[in-house]
């Protein structure tokens, strides 16, 4: 089942609203102290989601090494529905977690794009 | 929902979803915030603190 959530194009990411261009010294600590609130929350989810795409894109590999048919590959075929269902058990969030670790990323890089941003329009004028 | 054992089709489709591309994670905002830049762009002396 497909979520509509986020089906439509045009739609705007609530962050790009609510953090726009910076003005102020203060509004940079603010946004930094946003990012940093939900920096720790992005790196858990993240790390996990990588954990488990480079065990899945390790199997891949292996099992492209072998000819399909053999019992080799049949083997490498098992341990993936394995590693599968152990995935599905141990982490029955994954989809959500891994959508709110895009979410996570795309919001978090806007912000700091916007620091960055900030620090380079300052450093025009000073120097 | 994944069942039984040997369904080629299966497994294709587990690798489909397991193995997209995971873009590395961001790093920290690590400047400083309420100051003004705390070093000058002039070199000062020939040694680093910090060798690479």
């Amino acid at each position: 089942v497909q979520s509509t959530e986020f089906s439509s194009d045009i739609d705007i990411p609530d962050y790009v609203e609510k953090y726009t261009p910076l003005v102020s010294t203060d509004q940079r600590q603010t946004y930094k102290d946003d990012f940093n609130a939900e920096y720790d929350e992005y790196r858990l989810l993240h790390a996990h989601i990588e954990k488990i795409t480079r065990r899945f894109t390790q199997l891949d590999a292996q099992c492209r090494k072998l000819p399909p048919g053999t019992k080799e590959h049949q083997k490498v075929q098992e341990e993936i529905l394995k590693e599968y269902k152990k995935m599905k058990e141990h982490s029955p969030n994954y989809h959500k977690e891994k959508l709110r670790c895009e979410y996570l990323h795309n919001k978090l890089a806007h912000i700091k794009r916007l620091i960055a941003d900030f620090d380079q329009r300052k450093a025009q004028v000073w120097f | 929902p994944v069942e039984g054992s040997g369904d080629a089709n299966c497994v294709d489709e587990i690798l489909k979803e397991m193995t997209q591309s995971w873009p590395p994670p961001l790093t920290a905002i690590h400047t400083p915030c309420k100051t003004e830049p705390s070093k000058f762009p002039f070199p000062t002396k020939d040694t680093h603190p910090f060798p690479s």
